[in-house]
């Protein structure tokens, strides 16, 4: 097994078991700007030297810098998925008591009770 | 109209277009329970009106948001009146019969449970149902660790009868067709009392036109196995 392939799987698995676990804490929230910085300062760094990609993927067992950055954009892409996915459920939890709170305040009662 | 004896009985029927049915499946469970809930879950057709007219108290969703979110509204609402001490939710569809829920409220009461369950598959299989549910549903059930734990057979039945210990305690957050099995997890999380009653299921053109299509229970299971990670 490439060492590409031992790390996509482990970056998969903490993916799902923090995404699973965390509810939004401004901790957490903390750690995805973090996060974004560092690939800000990656990807800039990438564009402006792109045969440097290669050489880190030749570390990790790679051949091209493009395949490593293609395999990032999926766990990317995942992340994005998943983490949206909660978010939605969140949010209709929410908007179905809000709902119940509407109906349950104009509660009609039959005639004559 | 209605019978003393269940004074303390409320009927929540969640609702969701069902206009052409609505005033006799109302009409039919007010002659023998006088307390009759039914949630419009957004209906854009005149269920609301029908289902008062009939008899019900009526509460409205403002959207349509899913059985399991009818069914929560509905057993609040039953439950903000300090004397109601069994609920039954009822399908609005005209498949359930009102026989069945009698029975499964004496049986509540003389052997001190938590909750009854309907079932189709208890005796042979139901008569005019379809054959590809006839094989699938047992085999869901089956296939489902929790409902095997308790041996429910039918989990997906729309028809229960509960006490005040499982309403006060029911809390359904999946809206959509995933609430029973949520209920059946929260019967093991809470240690309800549980049995199962046979019922007749009326499989009626129009329940059948209605009802939900097979490939649901890819959504159901999908949903359950979220569920848990989504809690609190």
């Amino acid at each position: 097994m490439n060492w590409i392939q031992v790390l996509l799987i482990a970056a998969i698995v903490t993916l799902l078991v923090y995404l699973l676990r965390s509810r939004r804490s401004a901790q957490s929230r903390a750690w995805v700007k973090v996060g974004y910085v560092v690939f800000v300062l990656a990807a800039v760094y990438a564009i402006v030297r792109p045969n440097d990609t290669t050489v880190v993927a030749n570390w990790l067992g790679v051949d091209r810098g493009a395949d490593l950055l293609e395999y990032a954009l999926i766990i990317a892409f995942l992340f994005t998925t998943i983490s949206t996915y909660m978010r939605f459920k969140d949010l209709e939890l929410k908007y179905a008591q809000l709902a119940r709170a509407v109906a349950l305040d104009g509660a009609r009662v039959p005639e004559g009770r | 109209m209605g019978d003393n004896r269940y004074h303390d009985a409320w009927i929540v029927v969640p609702a969701f277009n069902e206009a052409s049915v609505i005033s006799d499946v109302v009409a039919d469970i007010r002659s023998v329970f006088e307390n009759v809930v039914c949630v419009d879950d957004g209906s854009r057709d005149e269920t609301s009106e029908r289902a008062w007219q009939a008899g019900a108290y009526v509460v409205r969703h403002p959207v349509n948001l899913g059985q399991g979110a009818a069914i929560q509204t509905g057993v609040e609402f039953a439950r903000s009146h300090p004397e109601a001490k069994v609920f039954v939710t009822f399908d609005a569809d005209g498949q359930h019969r009102v026989q069945d829920v009698i029975r499964m409220i004496d049986r509540l009461e003389a052997e001190d449970l938590d909750i009854v369950v309907g079932t189709r598959f208890a005796g042979s299989a139901p008569k005019n149902m379809p054959r590809l549910k006839r094989l699938a549903l047992p085999l869901i059930a089956k296939l489902s660790r929790t409902s095997r734990k308790l041996g429910l057979t039918d989990a997906h039945n729309g028809l229960r009868v509960f006490n005040r210990t499982v309403a006060d305690g029911l809390n359904l957050t999946m809206n959509g067709m995933a609430h029973a099995s949520e209920i059946v997890v929260l019967i093991i999380e809470n240690g309800w009392r549980v049995a199962e009653e046979p019922v007749e299921i009326l499989y009626t053109d129009y329940s059948m036109s209605k009802g939900q299509p097979l490939v649901n229970g890819v959504n159901i299971i999908f949903d359950g196995l979220l569920r848990r990670r989504m809690r609190r």
